[in-house]
């Protein structure tokens, strides 16, 4: 392309063809989606797998491995991202934003249970997982309106009815019992990261090769 | 009759603004890359829409490597807005 004079008609077509131009990118890659679905998966398996050897409830602490490891690896592979694509897209604006405010909203709900804890000897450590079920789908379910990949709807909606689940189970008095509770976390994660992760990976290799 | 703005009616500067115009932010390789363009006569394109106002241009480095990150400002929003809307009178 060169700094030639346009008429009016190439002016606008030229306009139309750089904004389809911008549109030929791909959603992103599910590199980080993969790392926090693999993450939760793995150490609520490592919990379930202690809690049932051991009948040890302290092996819950395990549990904070996943915002100690998983929030540093994620500045560190969006910066990379970032860098690798070249272009922030409007799209790509909300997707951190509403991942930022679901994440940060975990860390503060993390040092309300601590604070129950340590200062009222409450235990509310359930809240944080009705919270996580519900506000990681609703994350999910926006995402898709944004990306328009149908794989984080179903995600979504599965992680929603577990926390629904949950969240009666809780109120409701019935003990949130491992057996059955940690498959249904782990499926839901499973169906809200790793599926949709693995899905854009998929489609962004497909796309490069295209 | 609106005049077309000059400094937009011409082939490269408006690549540049029309692919800004649709992204919150895109680098110097994304555009060279976009527009199809030599990074000799991007840059001197990039300057002259910078100096207008027009975009902001935030140079950087990423590691060791260099780093151009342009945005378009709302002075560029604007003159982009009514350069279109001039472009559709001229056509009718």
């Amino acid at each position: 392309m060169e700094d030639r004079k346009l008429n009016e008609k190439e002016s606008l077509e030229l306009i139309a063809t750089m904004i389809s131009r911008t549109k030929e990118r791909y959603v992103g890659d599910g590199n980080i989606l993969l790392m926090w679905g693999y993450l939760v998966v793995a150490v609520s398996a490592a919990v379930w797998m202690m809690l049932a050897l051991t009948r040890d409830y302290e092996w819950n602490w395990l549990w904070f491995l996943i915002p100690v490891i998983g929030c540093p690896t994620t500045v560190v592979m969006a910066k990379k991202q970032k860098r690798d694509s070249g272009v922030t897209t409007y799209s790509d604006k909300i997707t951190s934003m509403l991942w930022t405010v679901a994440g940060v909203s975990e860390i503060v709900l993390i040092l309300f249970c601590l604070g129950f804890l340590f200062i009222g000897s409450v235990d509310c450590w359930s809240a944080m997982l009705i919270y996580t079920l519900i506000v990681m789908s609703f994350a999910e379910i926006v995402q898709w309106m944004v990306v328009k990949e149908r794989s984080f709807a179903v995600g979504g909606f599965i992680g929603l009815i577990a926390g629904m689940v949950t969240l009666c189970c809780v109120v409701g008095g019935i003990p949130l019992d491992a057996r059955w509770f940690m498959p249904m976390f782990i499926i839901s994660f499973a169906a809200m990261m790793i599926i949709p992760g693995h899905i854009l990976n998929y489609k962004s290799k497909h796309d490069e090769r295209a | 009759m609106k005049e077309l703005n000059p400094l937009l009616h011409s082939q490269l500067r408006l690549a540049v603004m029309s692919i800004l115009m649709n992204v919150e932010e895109a680098d110097f390789v994304y555009l060279k890359e976009k527009t199809e363009s030599t990074a000799g006569n991007l840059s001197v394109q990039l300057d002259k829409l910078s100096n207008a106002g027009y975009i902001d241009v935030e140079k950087g480095f990423v590691g060791k490597k260099p780093r151009t990150v342009c945005r378009v400002t709302e002075a560029g929003r604007q003159a982009f807005i009514e350069y279109v809307d001039a472009l559709r009178e001229y056509i009718g």
